[in-house]
């Protein structure tokens, strides 16, 4: 009988992170996995900085090559993580980390959006739910910081794979803070504004009055009081577009911004 | 749609019968191999079939007959308990018996009488032919077996090995009947294992099938494990101790509302704090009163081990027979994709039924993508170092996709992507 990773999604969001689930999770994923060893951080070296995880698609299904899913976990720009599969996944090749060389069995592989070239910089909340969901999942799995390294670290030869392009003795020293409970708190978005109007956070799924306002303040056309998927895609181009963080949540800085450009127009 | 989940309900809950029942023979043969019940069955039953209740006469000549003697350690000492279940001790006694071992016993002491020694066992001692234990036949010192001994070699047309399979026909109907004594009294014990495990592990059929009727994500586990155990028979199989460390694995990752650790004692007039599994843990408020509390989780657990009583292979077959109504009653789930070279791929899509919009359009346009992405992969493929032939334990360990270009794929835009949780305080 094989373990399937059912905790990830409670595991990451009670490390506030947070999660998306692709339909049919559960269930993807071969039932070969062993015991977890560790994570194995990927990035998906794909240039296109205006999409959330524009990868996704390929995550799931693979490549005419090599067949899917690619990682369990995905990690969008704004720090989402995508929950891809619960079974075993084709990320790892060839290679070895503190002596263990089956990385697809022992490894939970996170693919983060990122293009890995030098005009690419990690976007902080990534970065942060990056090390916040790794060190949730060594905490669940019951290992430490050091079972946690790059691809670039594991693939063999050396030099095999260039993923990730982050420094990770920092990373794992960033995790080891996060499980010993010595760094800060990871930073929610607030569920009211605290000053103002009091509005109430806005997400994906929610409706009514305040929806109509936003989808006003956005442009989009139609009455619909439903905070759709377009709609969440326009307040991430409108997050982009104003150098905010374009997780399509629209929280208190979100509301203040759409305020000012509506004022302004 | 309501039909296939009722189904997928009831295949988890068999299958969860399924799993508990293997933990509970496993555990019912841990208890047999210590008390050893069948060899206490199969002396009762041979008593009986040779009409020697207290074992004085016939009955003991035989389990001291050297043929049979060689079965089992030490002397043969006769219980004395009256009672018989699966928990009377068997002793030293032999479990099994052959039924060729146990003619040729009674026909040699018919023909050369119970006494081992002097005469009866040297060179003079009489030839074992039918003519011989016919002369002899009082050696046996009880009419009813004489009758029956002297039925086989009548009926034998002189012919011994025709003498031999009589005599062990009759013992093999008697010990049919051991056998299904024997069962009946272990399906008591496994009643009583399965209410103690029940009760143990907190495993309430009620509650299960109410928490699998609500929550989408752990029936869908469920069933997909469901699913794999039904198409591989070895789950029956192998050693007492594996089967049981299997079953008990399983069950645990199933993330099932068993076990004690998430139930909150109350009084049964308050209402009851049930624990949701998945994602953040809520308290959901199920209601008050008796039912909820007392009478609920009795039922649930009887229901658990009278299903227990039934055993493990049964359950197997059942879950086998409901998985064929389940392929019947829902054909799209065979994916009609599946004949497609990527049969990975085929297998993950027949999951995306019955989703979020968002999510269907992702499954619509990946399966547009698919013929552009195949038709690429005609050309050579460039050389990869993963395709480089290395001694591995297990080469699928050594397949990997970072690096990938973006333009061999159809990238996900944002409005594709499946809505979020989580990231507000």
């Amino acid at each position: 009988m094989t373990t399937r990773l059912l905790w990830l999604p409670e595991a990451l969001r009670a490390a506030g992170c947070k999660v998306a689930l692709v339909d049919g999770w559960e269930r993807r994923g071969q039932d070969s996995l062993g015991r977890i060893l560790g994570v194995l951080c990927h990035y998906t070296a794909t240039p296109d900085a205006t999409r959330n995880m524009p990868t996704l698609k390929l995550l799931i299904e693979g490549r005419s090559d090599l067949p899917g899913p690619l990682s369990q976990l995905g990690l969008g720009r704004d720090g989402t993580y995508y929950v891809i599969a619960s079974g075993r996944a084709n990320h790892a090749g060839r290679g070895e980390w503190n002596g263990i060389t089956t990385g697809n069995t022992s490894f939970i592989g996170i693919e983060a959006e990122n293009s890995g070239r030098a005009n690419d910089p990690w976007p902080a909340v990534q970065l942060d739910a990056y090390q916040r969901g790794a060190a949730a999942i060594l905490r669940q799995v019951g290992r430490t910081a050091a079972s946690c390294c790059g691809h670039r670290e594991y693939a063999r030869p050396a030099g095999r794979k260039t993923d990730i392009n982050v420094d990770m003795d920092q990373f794992r020293r960033s995790v080891a803070a996060i499980l010993s409970g010595q760094s800060a708190p990871p930073v929610l978005i607030p569920a009211v504004e605290a000053v103002g109007q009091a509005r109430p956070t806005l997400r994906r799924g929610d409706t009514g009055e305040l929806v109509i306002e936003l989808r006003r303040k956005l442009n989009i056309p139609g009455t619909d009081g439903t905070f759709g998927p377009q709609t969440e895609a326009a307040v991430r181009a409108f997050q982009r577009e104003h150098g905010m963080v374009p997780d399509g949540i629209v929280g208190p800085k979100t509301w203040t911004r759409l305020d000012e450009s509506v004022r302004k127009v | 749609m309501f039909g296939s989940k009722m189904l997928e309900v009831a295949i988890g809950i068999i299958f969860v019968f399924l799993l508990v029942s293997l933990i509970c023979s496993a555990i019912r043969e841990g208890i047999e191999s210590w008390v050893k019940a069948r060899a206490a069955f199969l002396e009762q039953g041979i008593r009986e079939l040779l009409h020697d209740k207290s074992a004085v006469g016939i009955a003991r000549s035989v389990y001291t007959h050297p043929l049979i003697f060689g079965l089992y350690l030490d002397e043969y000492r006769p219980r004395t308990d009256a009672r018989l279940d699966a928990l009377s001790p068997g002793g030293n006694l032999p479990s099994y018996i052959p039924s060729r071992s146990f003619a040729l016993a009674l026909m040699d002491i018919a023909a050369r009488g119970i006494d081992t020694h002097g005469e009866a066992s040297g060179p003079s001692a009489p030839e074992l032919t039918l003519a011989r234990m016919r002369e002899n036949v009082l050696n046996i010192e009880n009419g009813a077996v004489q009758r029956v001994l002297l039925g086989a070699i009548d009926t034998a047309g002189g012919s011994m090995e025709r003498a031999v399979a009589n005599v062990a026909a009759w013992y093999d109907s008697g010990m049919d009947r051991v056998s299904g004594a024997y069962k009946r009294a272990t399906q008591k014990i496994l009643l009583g294992i399965g209410l103690a495990v029940a009760v143990g592990m907190n495993v309430n059929t009620i509650a299960i099938g109410r928490f699998l009727f609500r929550h989408d994500a752990e029936r869908a586990v469920l069933v997909a494990a469901a699913e794999t155990a039904a198409r591989d028979s070895s789950i029956l199989q192998g050693d007492r101790d594996a089967r049981y460390a299997r079953a008990i694995a399983a069950l645990d990752s199933l993330r099932l509302p068993i076990g004690w650790d998430d139930v909150v004692l109350v009084r049964p007039w308050t209402t009851r704090q049930a624990v949701n599994v998945f994602g953040a843990r809520t308290t959901v408020v199920e209601g008050s009163g008796l039912w909820l509390h007392v009478f609920e989780p009795l039922v649930g657990w009887l229901v658990t081990a009278l299903a227990v009583m039934l055993g493990a292979p049964f359950w197997f077959d059942i879950l086998n027979k409901v998985m064929v109504i389940r392929s019947t009653v829902k054909p799209h789930e065979k994916s009609p994709e599946e004949s497609s070279e990527d049969r990975q791929t085929g297998k993950d899509r027949t999951s995306t039924a019955g989703a979020r919009s968002g999510s269907t359009m992702l499954a619509e346009e990946t399966r547009d993508v698919t013929p552009a992405r195949s038709a690429r992969s005609e050309a050579p493929p460039a050389p990869t170092r993963e395709r480089a032939p290395v001694p591995a334990p297990d080469p699928d360990n050594a397949v990997d996709a970072c690096d990938v270009q973006a333009d061999v794929h159809a990238l996900t835009s944002d409005e594709d992507l499946p809505a979020a949780q989580g990231g507000i305080a």
